[in-house]
């Protein structure tokens, strides 16, 4: 289910994947819990787009609306998804693309379980409850190429063997043969990589795949992922929580709060010049190395609000140290433009509301 | 780098979820989350008024359990009605009488209702004498119809003994010997699997080797057997000594799933920083095992206990049932059954089915308190 | 994973061993002896033993020798196929016991297959359709098997059987087919005969069984792998048979070994009130009038082939799981 779409501009043709006022809800016995509460946000092509947020902000049930991935009792109530496929520049610097909404699409049907893994893949932050434990890693990966790509076992075999190599792994024809219990960490999330590699996809969400993993095995892991990323001119959208990975890792940056993207931004921009009052406190929070002797830190104020609450206006105000009362506690700020691919969600800035 | 906002009065505070901040004991809370589970309190209820029932069963029921009446063999269960003789409703519940009357074709004696002639339903009134509880000496029941007319709640038997009130009375054992055989089964098999589990080597070897060598026999062929080997009923051994020793069969097989579950447990725990840290501080023995380790196995073992009740009365029923387990003159619910094993005679009296419904029925309970219990001892659950 | 079979073989071999001295333990067990019932019920009808008699009998019977010559001699004839005399019956247990012990098999092996297939159904159904109206029936099912007693549910299923559908239900064939040759009514009928023990003796089995699959399953489900499956692309089926379902049902596999005595022992009493020529109301009847070499054959028997089950099932749990094997 394509459709081509008429003209657009170059800028619009470098974005890959579209999302556009996304509203996700659980329906659980104790009430609902409003997961994603109006997220926008364009992930460029070819690029590492951060998603950074506290536990609970959203930035899985993302990936997973993406993939249309969500549990039973969860609904995309508003909003759309919209995948670019292919671009193709026109002689008058249009471009024809040929884009899918994904939102659109029925989340038990044969188009999005083909999208699945060969278009958008994802990759998990446990990877020993990731692998079945009852197959080989190999019989796994394969598993995928075969149902993608439509070869037999033995070529699948053979490209599984392939990019197991590619992955980093020392012996990939051994590891095809063995069990995930049998390897280790570090290992195994390669593996996941593989697996997620393995038919080519557009986009691939990794949803904290290093945060189970020690510190040395993170840094081989992220060097690994920067690598294929430049091999394969892959988009990686990179969920984490943790900044410094950011830093390392990627080119775009998505602030997420409570269902909301409240500041989005290049790189430099969000570590250098963060506009968002969350943003701010995020980076003061951190412990820096030159920092003065006995220095305090200065963790955000108060917790992260109960996800069947409602908090009218803007999510973040209880917490803010610029709160303005009577302004951030009566409407949601709109998302306005602040430099060059840089916005932000706050009434520091602008007096927009959000419809 | 990042610049700190000057701070704003008037800041408000995110409320806080919880807010008094108290202190509950584990079992209380155990108790609060099984108060919470409607089918366990049903079962919990409903086992309460059964074993009330049973035990009172004597007074609840209109005639004696053991009263044989030949004018009423095979009876149907009293037809009640709630319209006086003037034809107006009434509170107070009104029989019909019945005459017994010598079929002259079949040779058979047919109950015939008289629907013209009712009688009142007295409450407290006075019947067949009977002892119950073992103490209890009386004739007071609980309700009742004047004599010779008798109420049978649920029809008689072939010899016309009133199958409510024997079935009562049959629960007294049913129900208790499922609860005496579990805690056999619970202390011995406790027992053995933490000396298994705890001392390990040649007396792990043995005890598991004993626990494989009693699960290899199948159930219920294997309490025939050893329920074939007690001897008759006499003198110098009571139908009392029975009743004890069928449930020392019963909890034969019982104890080893037990053993077994606290073996693994003990093993588990032993390795555990706390008993670790017990030894090393120079703990005995016994107090590492009854400190240490069983309080923390006591929800699994009262789960399983709990859990376990059903089989050691489906147990009961079946032997019974087979004339090896209880012997009249004592009732179970199985030696009532006995009585039901031919398709005829249940075509045609249903009613002898009673203690089976009781059976079913009491399993049920059991099985909803069980799940209550369980769920409410489960750390992990919500 | 041979190695592991020989070792379990030789395990078993052990166990086997202790299970025929208990077995001998049992038999011995009652008090007294069929000789002494047979001697007392003669004197009750008035004839007098002398003491020489009696003693000859005792002889005959091998009662007059210690108890551990007697193991032994019972035991030595045991293994060779000799499994001494059925007094009430005054023909050897062999003849007797043969073809019961090869129905009673087939019988176990038939509502065993029944069951499991029973309960992967509800059990995966339920699983995935949970809060429907068929989930809600399979329930009150579960129920319904687990609380009745095997012998009761076969009895209301006769009592049915006769009345709804007048089929004539107790035994193996119905009278008109007894002795008639092999034919297709014969054989439907037999099929007709066979459904309620089957379906009676695994009733109680496939209750638990079909919860234990239902809350594995539902367990497996939440698991990460199953997300991983959903996200390569994989259609639903594939991803609850050949994901979740494979790794759900090695907790059932563990108890294959240990709800087989319940289908053994269940099937002695259904055969009781359904009148099969099995082992149950052979072996019943045996303990009753204490004719204790058959009643002891058939336990040990019944053990054998209940210690034979354990190892098929602890094999068929190494061959699927592969960590079991490295034990």
């Amino acid at each position: 289910m394509s459709e081509l779409t008429g003209s657009k501009t170059i800028a619009d043709v470098d974005t890959i994947l579209r999302i556009n006022n996304l509203y996700t809800y659980f329906y659980t016995d104790i009430g609902v819990s409003k997961a994603l509460n109006g997220v926008s946000f364009d992930v460029p092509a070819r690029k590492v787009m951060g998603v950074v947020g506290e536990s609970g902000c959203g930035k899985s049930v993302t990936a997973l609306s993406c993939m249309r991935l969500l549990p039973k009792n969860a609904k995309i109530i508003k909003g759309d998804i919209t995948l670019f496929r292919h671009i193709q520049k026109g002689n008058d610097n249009s471009a024809i693309v040929d884009a899918v909404t994904i939102t659109n699409l029925n989340p038990m049907s044969q188009e999005i379980r083909n999208i699945r893994g060969a278009e958008l893949a994802m990759i998990f932050q446990e990877p020993m409850t990731s692998l079945n434990p009852s197959y080989t890693v190999g019989d796994q990966i394969a598993e995928a190429i075969i149902l993608h790509q439509e070869v037999n076992n033995a070529e699948a075999e053979k490209r599984t063997i392939q990019i197991l190599d590619q992955v980093g792994m020392a012996n990939a024809k051994g590891i095809f043969h063995r069990f995930p219990h049998e390897l280790s960490g570090g290992m195994r999330q390669r593996a996941m990589i593989a697996m997620g590699l393995s038919c080519n996809p557009k986009v691939l969400f990794a949803d904290e795949p290093t945060t189970a993993l020690d510190v040395t095995t993170e840094a081989q892991i992220l060097d690994l992922m920067r690598d294929l990323q430049a091999q394969l001119g892959m988009t990686i959208v990179f969920i984490t929580h943790n900044l410094g990975v950011v830093a390392q890792m990627c080119d775009y940056v998505a602030v997420m709060y409570l269902g909301r993207i409240v500041e989005q931004a290049p790189i430099e921009p969000i570590f250098y010049n963060p506009k968002h009052p969350y943003t701010k406190a995020l980076l003061n929070s951190i412990p820096h190395a030159g920092s003065r002797e006995h220095a305090r830190l200065q963790p955000i104020r108060g917790v992260v609000p109960d996800p069947f609450s409602s908090i009218k206006g803007c999510a973040f105000h209880p917490r803010c140290n610029s709160f303005m009362p009577g302004k951030c506690d009566q409407a949601v700020p709109a998302t306005i433009n602040v430099g060059e691919g840089h916005t932000v969600r706050c009434f520091l800035y602008s007096d927009e509301v959000e419809k | 780098m990042a610049e700190v906002a000057t701070p704003v009065p008037q800041v408000p505070v995110v409320e806080e979820a919880v807010s008094e901040v108290g202190q509950i004991s584990q079992w209380s809370l155990m108790r609060l989350r099984f108060q919470r589970n409607k089918l366990a309190m049903t079962g919990l209820i409903g086992l309460i008024i059964m074993y009330f029932l049973c035990f009172f069963g004597p007074f609840v029921s209109p005639n004696e359990y053991t009263l044989q009446n030949t004018n009423y063999i095979f009876g149907s269960p009293t037809q009640f009605t709630f319209i006086g003789p003037d034809g107006h409703f009434s509170l107070r519940p009104y029989v019909y009488s019945t005459t017994t009357v010598l079929d002259q074709s079949t040779f058979n004696f047919v109950v015939k209702v008289d629907k013209t002639k009712k009688l009142p339903v007295q409450f407290f009134v006075k019947g067949d004498p009977y002892t119950m509880l073992g103490f209890i000496h009386s004739d007071i029941h609980l309700f009742g119809v004047a004599l010779p007319q008798r109420i049978y709640m649920a029809g008689a038997d072939a010899i016309g003994r009133d199958m409510f009130a024997r079935t009562l009375v049959g629960g007294q054992i049913s129900m208790t010997v499922g609860l005496v055989g579990v805690i056999m089964s619970i202390v011995f098999g406790s027992i053995l699997g933490t000396i298994s589990g705890y001392y390990m080597g040649l007396a792990d070897d043995v005890i598991q080797r004993i626990i494989e060598v009693i699960m290899s026999f199948p159930t219920i062929p294997l309490w025939a057997a050893l329920a074939a080997a007690l001897p008759p009923v006499s003198e110098s051994f009571t139908a009392l000594d029975r009743y004890f020793l069928i449930t020392v069969v019963l909890s034969f097989v019982g104890w080893t799933g037990l053993a077994r579950q606290l073996r693994a447990k003990v093993m588990a725990y032993r390795s555990a920083d706390f008993c670790q840290a017990a030894i090393a501080a120079g703990a005995t023995d016994s107090r590492i095992i009854f400190v240490h380790m069983l309080p923390n196995a006591a929800s699994h073992i009262i789960v399983t206990g709990a859990l376990a009740v059903p089989g050691m009365i489906l147990g009961e029923t079946a032997l019974s049932f087979l004339g090896l387990g209880i012997l009249p003159p004592m009732v179970s619910w199985g030696a009532l059954l006995k009585d039901a094993q031919q398709v005829s005679v249940i075509l045609q009296h249903p009613w002898i089915m009673l203690p089976g419904v009781a059976v079913v029925i009491t399993v049920l309970l059991f099985c909803f308190l069980g799940d209550g219990v369980r769920d409410a001892m489960d750390p992990y659950s919500i | 994973m041979l190695n592991y079979i020989i070792r379990r073989l030789g395990y078993m071999f052990i166990t086997l061993i202790i299970v025929a001295v208990l077995g001998y333990v049992i038999i011995e067990l009652p008090p007294g002896s069929y000789v002494q019932s047979e001697v007392d019920r003669l004197r009750q009808m008035g004839g007098n033993l002398t003491q020489g008699q009696i003693d000859s009998l005792y002889r005959r019977y091998g009662l007059d020798k210690p108890e551990y010559v007697r193991f032994w001699l019972w035991i030595s004839h045991f293994v060779v196929g000799d499994f001494g005399e059925a007094f009430a019956y005054n023909m050897p247990v062999s003849t007797l016991i043969w073809s019961r012990l090869g129905l009673t098999l087939v019988f176990s092996l038939l509502s065993l297959v029944f069951s499991w297939v029973a309960a992967i159904a509800m059990g995966v159904y339920s699983a995935t359709h949970r809060y429907t109206i068929p989930d809600y029936i399979i329930t009150v099912l579960q129920f319904i098997g687990l609380a009745v007693p095997n012998f009761l549910l076969a009895l209301v299923l006769m009592v049915f059987a006769q009345n709804v559908f007048h089929m004539q239900v107790g035994g193996l064939q119905s009278s008109q087919f007894q002795n008639a040759p092999f034919s297709l009514p014969k054989f439907l009928d037999l099929l007709n005969h066979m459904w309620i023990p089957i379906i009676v003796i695994g009733a109680s089995g496939t209750a638990w069984l079909s919860r234990v699959m239902r809350a594995n399953l539902l367990d497996v489900l939440n698991m990460q792998y199953v997300q991983t499956a959903r996200a390569k692309g994989l259609n639903e089926n594939v991803v609850v048979w050949k994901h979740a379902f494979r790794n759900a049902i090695h907790p059932l596999i563990m108890v294959l070994g240990s709800s087989l005595p319940g289908i053994i022992s269940g099937e002695t009493i259904v055969a009781l009130v359904l009148s099969l020529p099995t082992t149950g109301p052979l072996y019943f009847n045996a303990l009753i009038s204490k004719d204790m070499y058959l009643a002891g054959a058939f336990l040990v028997f019944l053990a054998i082939a209940l210690l034979i089950g354990n190892l098929g099932a602890d094999i068929l749990l190494a061959w699927v799981d592969p960590r079991i094997r490295y034990e």
